[in-house]
């Protein structure tokens, strides 16, 4: 337990000293036979993804997380949302907070999309009523009207992720994490889903973004980390990061 | 504290997950949710028609003898099966998104629950129509329903998190549960095991909670009171243990699955 003294309620994601290390099995034992058979089998390797990260997001940024695939910026949101814990350090979150991880995560194909946006807001820990009073906007800003007492499998895959995504955004969270997901959904629905991420931003909201389109990120986010080889490589203003980022990459 | 905060904002998720579990078991068959009493009484009639032929037994009432014991022990071994794999079959949910873990096994064993209560209802037609009637010492039922509840919470809170590491727990349970059917007095009286081997027959929780089930429905006793006292300290202290052990194990749920 933390007192009182040392929680600080300005910043909404801190992480601190942070390591994050992956056990990779090259064959990993999950029964007992394995387990006993093998025991001296088990090649694993630590492979150490994240290193020593120290970043202070505060309430009402937006930043963007740079880097080249495999560099640990998925994994840095994944420790944010606490879906995973760090091996050494700490991340701590002050506030409600919703992430995006993968389109329609939780989604039963069998059911409606009507069916499935309850299960999906529940998830994030909305209540009935608060899902009841939600419903118009999500289907709305879906624009799945005709569709939405289809089960989702009839779905396309950008059908699926409008729903996702207009869930995810009336979730109210005051964090918001999303990772590499606007890439689906054709132009129209693009710029409708940045439109409401600056609404977002414009409502002191916190939002993290990890992605590879970077012009758009540049006006959205202010601020851009950039993550190379599991370690904190810049971390500053977002065009100054992503020019020396595009710089490097294309050298 | 903060676990009852936060099961009280993900109340709309355990809810639909109980729901889900409780309709979602016989989706697409005919008589659906109506399955999951048919079922039990269905087991009920088979020992009720067989046993007395094999067991010497002279029992009166034995189909009510049977049903006031095999219907809990039921709840007991569905919640435990369902439950020891539930985090692993969540698993993609777990890698995606967060929420409380615990609501995963919670669900399970509410839905069980849920179930049982209205599979009592069966119990007490029997018992009504059977010519025993109703005594005051079902008052106690409350109680032993609130120990077997956190018992087998506890159990599967500990199950389903080993089961993500050790993939073998849901069949070593299934073995065990199957043993212990036979080691609890549901088909007998506890009274048939000879004397020098009673101490091994009291080591197992569920025969006393059987019992008791036996003496407010059956026997229409008081049910041992002391006992029973006891049985809801170590009710409280399995679910409290499991609790500890799954929130231990849970920080590796994502990696795992």
């Amino acid at each position: 337990m933390k007192s009182k003294k040392q929680m600080d309620h300005s910043f909404a994601i801190q992480v601190k000293d942070m390591t994050k290390t992956f056990k990779i099995y090259s064959d990993k034992p999950s029964t007992l036979k394995e387990r006993v058979v093998f025991w001296n089998r088990n090649k694993k390797e630590i492979r150490t993804v994240l290193e020593n990260i120290n970043v202070t997001i505060h309430k009402g940024e937006s930043v963007a997380l740079i880097g080249t695939n495999g560099s640990g910026k998925s994994t840095l949101l994944k420790l944010m949302t606490r879906i995973i814990y760090p091996t050494k350090g700490s991340v701590t979150t002050n506030g409600k907070l919703t992430s995006l991880l993968e389109l329609g995560a939780g989604f039963h194909p069998d059911f409606t999309g009507r069916e499935n946006i309850y299960f999906n807001a529940s998830i994030f820990g909305l209540t009935r009523e608060e899902i009841d009073a939600r419903l118009d906007d999500i289907i709305e800003f879906s624009e799945l009207q005709e569709f939405i007492d289809n089960p989702v499998r009839t779905y396309s895959s950008g059908m699926y992720m409008r729903l996702a995504f207009s869930v995810a955004i009336n979730v109210d969270a005051e964090i918001l994490l999303i990772d590499e997901i606007l890439a689906v959904g054709d132009q129209h629905f693009q710029d409708k889903c940045f439109q409401k991420l600056h609404e977002l931003r414009d409502s002191n909201k916190t939002i993290v973004i990890v992605t590879h389109s970077l012009d758009s990120v540049k006006e959205l986010c202010h601020r851009a980390i950039w993550i190379s080889d599991g370690k904190m490589r810049m971390d500053g203003d977002s065009k100054e990061v992503i020019d020396a980022y595009l710089e490097e990459v294309s050298r | 504290m903060n676990l009852f905060k936060e099961l009280y904002q993900y109340r709309e998720l355990l809810k639909s997950n109980v729901k889900k579990e409780i309709r979602g078991k016989y989706k697409g068959s005919f008589l659906g949710i109506i399955w999951s009493f048919v079922n039990p009484l269905l087991t009920v009639l088979v020992y009720a028609i067989i046993f007395p032929y094999i067991l010497k037994q002279d029992q009166p009432n034995y189909l009510i003898f049977l049903i006031v014991a095999i219907i809990p022990w039921n709840f007991f071994t569905t919640v435990l099966n369902q439950g020891s794999t539930t985090v692993l079959v969540n698993g993609n949910i777990i890698k995606k998104v967060y929420f409380p873990r615990e609501i995963l096994p919670i669900s399970i064993v509410v839905s069980g629950l849920v179930n049982f209560l209205i599979s009592c209802i069966i119990i007490l037609l029997f018992v009504l129509f059977g010519g025993l009637g109703f005594s005051i010492y079902l008052l106690y039922l409350p109680i032993i329903i609130l120990i077997q509840f956190m018992m087998s919470l506890g159990f599967v809170f500990v199950l389903s998190a080993i089961n993500v590491y050790v993939r073998d727990v849901e069949y070593i349970v299934n073995f065990v549960l199957t043993l212990l059917f036979y080691a609890t007095p549901i088909l007998y009286d506890a009274s048939l095991i000879p004397a020098r081997l009673q101490w091994i027959l009291n080591l197992n929780p569920m025969k006393h909670l059987i019992e008791a089930y036996r003496a407010i429905f059956y026997y229409q006793q008081s049910p041992n009171l002391v006992g029973l006292l006891s049985l809801l300290c170590i009710g409280f202290g399995v679910m409290i243990l499991g609790y500890v052990i799954f929130k231990a194990l849970e920080k590796g749920f994502a990696e795992e699955v």
